[in-house]
This record gives structure tokens, sequence and C-alpha cells, in this order.
């Protein structure tokens, strides 16, 4: 198993690699609704000496901190796997004695994440010195955030993978996939540190698996985290990660069941 | 009919396989779009129905049909890619649609007009991952390789990015990739669609000494008769999703065509009325001579006429060609 | 009057493929009610936390969102589908028939594909802005009405011409499948006054990929902020950028044509 990864990797890097000017680009969209809510919300911050607690510097470090861990647990399926359903290249990859999403698509989210992160150290350290934020991280904060991270990451690709399977149903999947990321970006706390939101949503939003992948690792970092919060979460992700993980498993047998009814 | 006499080990064994599918039916223009927006209509299209054949260890069967015929949608459910909505099928002891792993990794599955190989790496890449996908050994891997690098040359054109290769070339490496664990049985779907002739030979050859070595079961489909008649003694063939003919390829002749070419060279006459001894037919060799179609039956006869009432210079009795008896055999 | 048939025949053919897809449009509908509903609670979430941003508040940043939606049906409508067929045009050299038949190439790339049920958004824009105008009461005079409606269709003629500007690169630089990627990712600021932006953002999404100059802008006109020569001045920027964008598509089309031929 651990040879079809490395392979994998391999190639996934040599593909990628050469459209890493591409990349560029692409970081742009990560780069500019942070910027923008971060903009914002410090201008407030400036205009009335700080929003509920948090002043425009701690914007700015939430911010700052959210971009990496945005890259490091995003899940990119929808646009690795959508299409392969739609046009039938699926096909290629189910000959094959490997799993599709579970090895492939998750191998080709790695390696392009792992070469976003290089391509990104060097526009961060830019951001930090345009805004000069106090960072609170600690040599435990950031080594609790690995588990977290990866736990984050790991519950992000199977959420992502399961609503991308909806693709077997329908033709455009992309609709579907558009108000999940919605809902995820307001509960998540993309826009804004979960704190900000109005009480019932807040509720909802805590116990919601987006925030598992972004603001409970921010917060971690950022040393913001109660050693009971922190439990909590913790707890949340192992139980979002086993829950959807079934779920994924029955999405994909009934998915294969509807395709190889049909073809492509 | 002379069809395979059936053995408990064959490979491929199909009975009463059929596929429906659900198509939605709307006409063109304005008006139906808006109607079909509202209320839709389905209709049924047997692309398959009721076939049954048994392929034998080691046999090439090449699998014909016009297009539309059925011939994808059975490949595909013989590799697993589709579930049928009745009959059965066993490839190698496993049901397809099953897909399990050892069923996959004991086939292989080849679409022409479909690419595997990964477009921006070279195909070498792409071999080490099916290697690691298939669980083939360094060991084993390297002798396979050896053995289609030798029929196939792929030394130098493994090492450049896919899409710089030639239509052949990359072919020659779908065919490599698609080989590397020793598939027992080989699905090819125009596996020579879009080369030139000279690379349609080059892969016909390969298949051909693939086929020798490995004693691998190859059901292919092409439209090229050349590819069938250079590789297949027996033909599967189906029109409507239905089976129309299973056997030799020389049978279908006999079969289909009950009648020979009779080519004469008359002394002093290249244009003269042969239509007493049988109804001309086109020459297909631009040799000069006079082509007359006669009722297979009659050959003796009528050559000895023809002997006996002109001057013969040269006479030749051969078989109608391939394409035109396959043509006859869709539209039976 | 010839291109007006063209477009009627394009926009035909279009809505009886959004027909087609019933599912889709459907859909799609109830993802943009969603969407406002989204755009609106965020509104929502920041004015429950202050009283105004840099002096602009409820109202002005609903009419602000009206005419960033405005922008975005554009790009949803007409850029980004398009966009999608010019590359693969140029990729697999489908292209060519474009510039094969006989109407203005400009118009036929920039219009062949037209997500009609877009139009839906243009109605939803239009009631943000009056329920906007509502909310901020008084002070509109004609005089800020008029420019602000004719600064609004400057800014998406800036825009538009933008776009022709950076397909007509691939022109030159074949694997420049990129294009609009800068524009489709900085199109989110638009949501918000230019002005919160540090300084290096606001230059560029005022002079680089203009997208505060179609947003930003009209609003302050509106609001009374602008000079009439700043007025004047963005006016004539749009219809330089537009005769510019011809420009530089006639110049890079017939380059390709000439690489082709």
């Amino acid at each position: 198993m651990l040879n079809i990864f490395k392979r994998f990797w391999q190639v996934n890097w040599a593909e990628q690699w050469q459209y890493r000017a591409n990349l560029f680009m692409y970081l742009a969209y990560w780069l500019v609704s942070p910027i923008v809510y971060l903009s914002v919300w410090t201008t407030i911050a400036n205009a009335q000496g700080g929003v509920n607690g948090m002043s425009a510097s701690d914007f700015a470090a939430y911010y700052l901190v959210l971009l990496p861990v945005d890259i490091a647990t995003a899940a990119i399926t929808i646009h690795l796997f959508a299409s392969k359903i739609q046009d039938g290249t699926l096909s290629n990859f189910l000959v094959q004695p490997v799993h599709p999403v579970l090895v492939n698509t998750l191998v080709t989210t790695i390696s392009f994440k792992v070469l976003q992160l290089i391509i990104f150290v060097p526009i961060w350290i830019g951001l930090f010195l345009l805004f000069r934020p106090p960072l609170t991280i600690t040599f435990e904060s950031a080594l609790l955030a690995i588990p977290a991270l990866i736990l984050g990451f790991m519950l992000n690709f199977l959420v992502d993978s399961t609503i991308t399977l909806i693709a077997f149903w329908t033709t455009r999947v992309w609709s579907i996939h558009q108000l999940y990321w919605a809902i995820g970006a307001m509960l998540g706390g993309s826009f804004v540190p979960l704190s900000l939101l109005p009480g019932v949503i807040q509720s909802v939003a805590r116990f919601s698996p987006m925030q598992l992948w972004l603001y409970f690792p921010i917060q971690l970092i950022l040393n913001k985290q109660t050693p009971a919060d922190m439990a909590l979460n913790f707890g949340l992700q192992v139980f979002w990660l086993v829950i959807m993980f079934v779920i994924f498993r029955a999405t994909w047998t009934a998915g294969l069941k509807k395709y190889s009814a049909v073809g492509a | 009919m002379t069809t395979h006499s059936p053995d408990a080990d064959d490979p491929i064994v199909v009975e009463g396989l059929a596929k429906t599918y659900q198509v939605t039916d709307r006409e063109g223009g304005f008006g139906a779009a808006v109607r079909s927006f509202v209320k839709r209509k389905y209709k049924d299209v047997k692309a398959v129905q009721n076939v049954s054949f048994r392929i034998g260890q080691g046999e090439i069967v090449g699998f014909l049909g016009p297009n539309g015929a059925g011939k994808t949608t059975t490949l595909k459910m013989l590799s697993g890619l589709l579930h049928p909505t009745g009959g059965k099928a066993i490839v190698l002891g496993h049901t397809p649609w099953n897909r399990e792993a050892g069923f996959l990794s004991a086939m292989t599955l080849v679409m022409g007009q479909r690419n595997r190989l990964s477009w921006d790496i070279p195909a070498a890449d792409s071999f080490l991952l099916n290697q690691a996908i298939y669980r083939i050994s360094d060991a084993d891997y390297k002798s396979v390789f050896g053995e289609l690098n030798e029929l196939l040359d792929l030394k130098d054109i493994m090492r450049k990015p896919v899409r710089q290769l030639s239509l052949g070339e990359r072919m020659k490496c779908e065919l490599a990739a698609a080989l590397l664990h020793r598939p027992k049985v080989l699905f090819l779907d125009e596996p020579t669609i879009g080369l030139d002739v000279g690379a349609q030979v080059r892969i016909r050859a390969f298949l051909k000494e693939y086929n020798r070595r490995s004693g691998a079961t190859i059901l292919l489909t092409s439209h090229y008769m050349a590819d069938v008649t250079a590789l297949c003694e027996r033909i599967i063939i189906i029109h409507h999703g239905q089976l129309k003919y299973d056997g030799g390829l020389g049978d279908l002749s006999r079969r289909i065509a009950p009648y020979k070419i009779i080519g004469v060279a008359v002394e002093n006459c290249e244009a003269c009325d042969l239509s007493a001894y049988g109804q001309a037919v086109p020459n297909p060799n631009e040799d000069g001579k006079q082509y007359i179609q006669v009722a297979a039956s009659e050959v003796s006869a009528v050559t000895a006429r023809l002997l006996a009432e002109n001057e013969i210079q040269d006479l030749t009795i051969t078989d109608p060609p391939i394409e035109d008896i396959i043509e006859r055999a869709f539209h039976e | 009057m010839n291109t007006f048939r063209v477009f009627r025949a394009f926009f035909q053919a279009n809505l009886q493929q959004d027909l087609a897809y019933r599912a889709d449009t459907v859909v799609n509908i109830i993802v943009s009610l969603f969407w406002l509903g989204w755009d609106l609670a965020g509104l929502s979430i920041i004015f429950a936390n202050t009283q105004d941003i840099n002096g602009w508040r409820t109202g002005d940043l609903i009419m602000l969102l009206g005419v960033f939606r405005l922008i975005n049906v554009l790009a949803q409508m007409v850029i980004w589908p398009n966009t999608e067929l010019f590359n693969r045009g140029i990729r697999e050299g489908t292209l060519d028939y474009t510039f094969l038949m006989p109407a203005n190439s400009q118009a036929l790339v920039s219009i062949r594909r037209i997500v009609v049920w877009q139009a839906f958004n243009i109605i939803v824009s239009i009631a943000l802005l009056a329920g906007g105008l509502v909310m901020v009461g008084g002070s509109v005079t004609v005089l800020s009405m008029l420019s602000f409606v004719v600064l609004v269709i400057s800014g998406m003629v800036l825009i538009y011409s933008l776009w022709i500007v950076l397909i007509s690169l691939t022109f030159w630089f074949t694997k420049f499948d990129n294009n609009v990627t800068l524009l489709q990712a900085l199109l989110d600021t638009g949501r918000f006054p230019a002005t919160v932006y540090p300084i290096w953002l606001r230059i560029l999404v005022t002079f680089i990929v203009p997208i505060a100059v179609a947003t930003t802008v009209p609003l302050q006109a509106l609001r009374g902020e602008l000079e009439l020569w700043q007025i004047l001045a963005y006016l004539a920027a749009g219809v330089a950028g537009f005769w510019f964008a011809t420009r530089v598509w006639k110049v890079g089309s017939r380059k390709y044509s000439g690489a082709s031929a």
C-alpha cells in the first residue's frame, strides 16, 4: 500500500511541477477572500477600538494563520473527480485494483497541497511584514496543531469527496457543492471568527464538522483553546471522521452501482 | 455455425447477456425543449440482447458489428464497468461487475479512443505507477518490461511526455502499460483506430506475437478488416445487440457468400462480354483481367465452359473480399 | 442589424440548452437565492458588530452588493462561459470556425454562450439597489442618480474590455489558459468599498484590474463624493478601454489567423 502511495506521489509531483506557474494563479484565489475580510474587520476594529474583544491586530493574526491552515486542510476532490464521473474517464480507474478516491485522488490532493505550501511561504512572509500581527504561537500549540490539521484534512477530504460523489446521480454536482461551500465558509470561520457569529448560528457552528478543519486549528495555533475546548474538538474530529467514513463508503457503493447501470 | 467446443476452463463464458438503457426522448426545436422541460419522455434502448458465447484459452476473437451494434457495451460488461440487465458472464472464474481485485488484476481493457496514460509525464513514470498498482515485483517487472520492450521498442519513446508522442507511439505505450501485469484476458476496443497503416501493421504483429508467447485470450473490436483477417481465426458478429454469427472466418464466406470470383485474361479481348458466364464485378487488382461472380456450385462448370469457348491466358478463382462478406453478414 | 440577429440566434440556442437541463435551471435559481441570503447574512453579521465601515452604512453596502451582483451577472452570464469556450477553441483549433463566419469575431466570441437564467440575478440586483436606496434615504439628486447609472455601465464596459484584452493575450502566448484567473480571484473585492483595503490592493483593483471602478466608484458618485471631473475621467476610461480592447483583439486575431493559415 505504501508503495502505491509512493508511486502515485512521484507521478503527481512530476505532473504538477510542470504546472507550477498555474499554481501562482490559483493561490490568488486562496489569498483574496481572507485579505478582503481582514481589511474589513481591521477597518472596523480601528474605528471603534476593537470588536467583541478582538483588536485590529488580533484580526490580522487570525487571518494570517487562516491562510496556511486553509491550504493545509483544503480538499479539492470536486475539481479532481467530479469531471471523471461525468465524462466517463472514471472507467479508466475502475479497471485498476486501487481505490480511485481513497488512493488516487487523495495522493493528488496531498502533492498539490505540498507544492502550494512551498510556493506560499514567501508570499506569507511578505504578508506578515505588511500586517505585522502579534503571533501568540508556542512550541506546544504548534505541536498540537499537527494532529488537528491531519485529522481536519482527512475529515474535510471525506466530506468533500462524499459530496463530489453526488455526481453519480446528477449531472451538475457543482451547484450542490457551492451550497455546501458557502455554508462551510460561514460555519468554519473563513469570513468571521466564530466568536463574532450571532448566538444560535455560533452554537451550530461549534458542533459542525466545518470548523474542525479551520477555526479549531487556527485557535489551537494561536494558543486560544482551553484544554476543555481542545479535548472536545479533538473528540469531535474523531467522531465526525468515523461517521463520514461510513457515509462515504455507502455513497461510493451506491454510486458505483448507479454508474455501472448507466455506463459512460 | 461452428462455435468453440465448451471447456470448463474457458476464460470467457457469456450466457444470455442483455443490457437495456433508458434514454430521454426529445425532438429537436424550441417547442420540444419547453415541453421536455415540463415532462420528460423515456424510451428503452436494447443495446445488447441475449448474447451467448464462450471463448477458449489463447483464442483471438474478432468482435464485429456496425456502429452502435453493442460491441463496446458488451466489452464494458465483460470488463466489469457495466452491470447487465440480464444474463450472466464469467471471466476467469469471476463475475466481472463484482469488480474483485483478483479479476481486475488478471484482465485488461484498452480503448483506442481513450487515454489512460497521464498526458504530461513520460510513459515510463506511468509504467512504474502501474507496477505499484498491480503489485508487480521488481523481478517480474523487469522481465515483462524486457519482453514488451523487445516487441514494441519502447526505450526511446517512453522518456518523452506522452503528449509529445505520435498516435502510434502512444498506442504502443498504452498497450505496454496495459500488459505489464501479464493479464490473462485482453479486451481491446478499436486498438488501431486512427493509426497510419504502418503503425497498424506493427500493432497487429505485436498482438499476434504477444498472444503466441503468453497464451493470453484476446477479444477485440475493430473497424479495420485487416486487423480481423490478420489476427482472428474466429469472429463474432453482432447487430442491433443480437448475435448474428459466431464461427470461423473462412466458414463465414462459405455461409454468407456461396459464390466465388473468377478472374480471366482473354487473348485479344480486354473488355469482351462475359455476361453469359456470370455477373461482372469490378477488378480489385488492376491487372488487366476481367472478373465475374459465379455461384460456388457452378464454379467448375463455368470454368470448363470458359476454357472451352475462349482463348484463356490466365485464370484465377478466389473468395470474395472479406469486407464484403462481413458487410453482408451485418445486414442479413 | 446582423450582429443583433446573431445575438438573438445565440440567445435562443442557449435558452434551449438551459431548458434541457431543467433540474439545473431550478437548482441554479435556488442556489442564487441562497447566495443572496448568504450575502445579506454576511452583512448582518458585520453590522451586528459595528455601525459603519469607513462611513458606509448598511444601506450603502446593500446597494454596493446590488452593483457587485450586476458585475457578477456579466461575469457568470457571459465572461466565464465564453472564456471556457474560447480557451477550448484555441486548444483544439475550433476557433478557426469563428473566424470563418461572416460576422464580427469579437462579438461572436463574446456571446457564443449566454447563461440565460442569470438574467434572474439582474432583477435581484435591482431589488437590492432599490432596497438599499430606501434605507439610505433622501439626499439623492437626479444628477447623482444619472451619474451612478452611467458609471455602472461604463464600469461594466471596462471589465468587459479588460476581459477582451486578457483573452487576446492568448493569441500571443498560446499556453495562457489562466487568462482570467486573476480577474476571477479579485472579483470578490467588489463586495466592499475599496477604501477599506490597504493601499497596494486599492491600486490593484482600481488601475490594473478595475473592479472598484465598476462597483465602488458609481456608489461614490451616488453618495455625492465625486467631483464632475472625476466622473468624466472614469467615463473616459470606459470609452478608452473599449477602444483599446477592440484594437488589441483586431491585431491579435489577425496574428492568429495569419499563423494558422
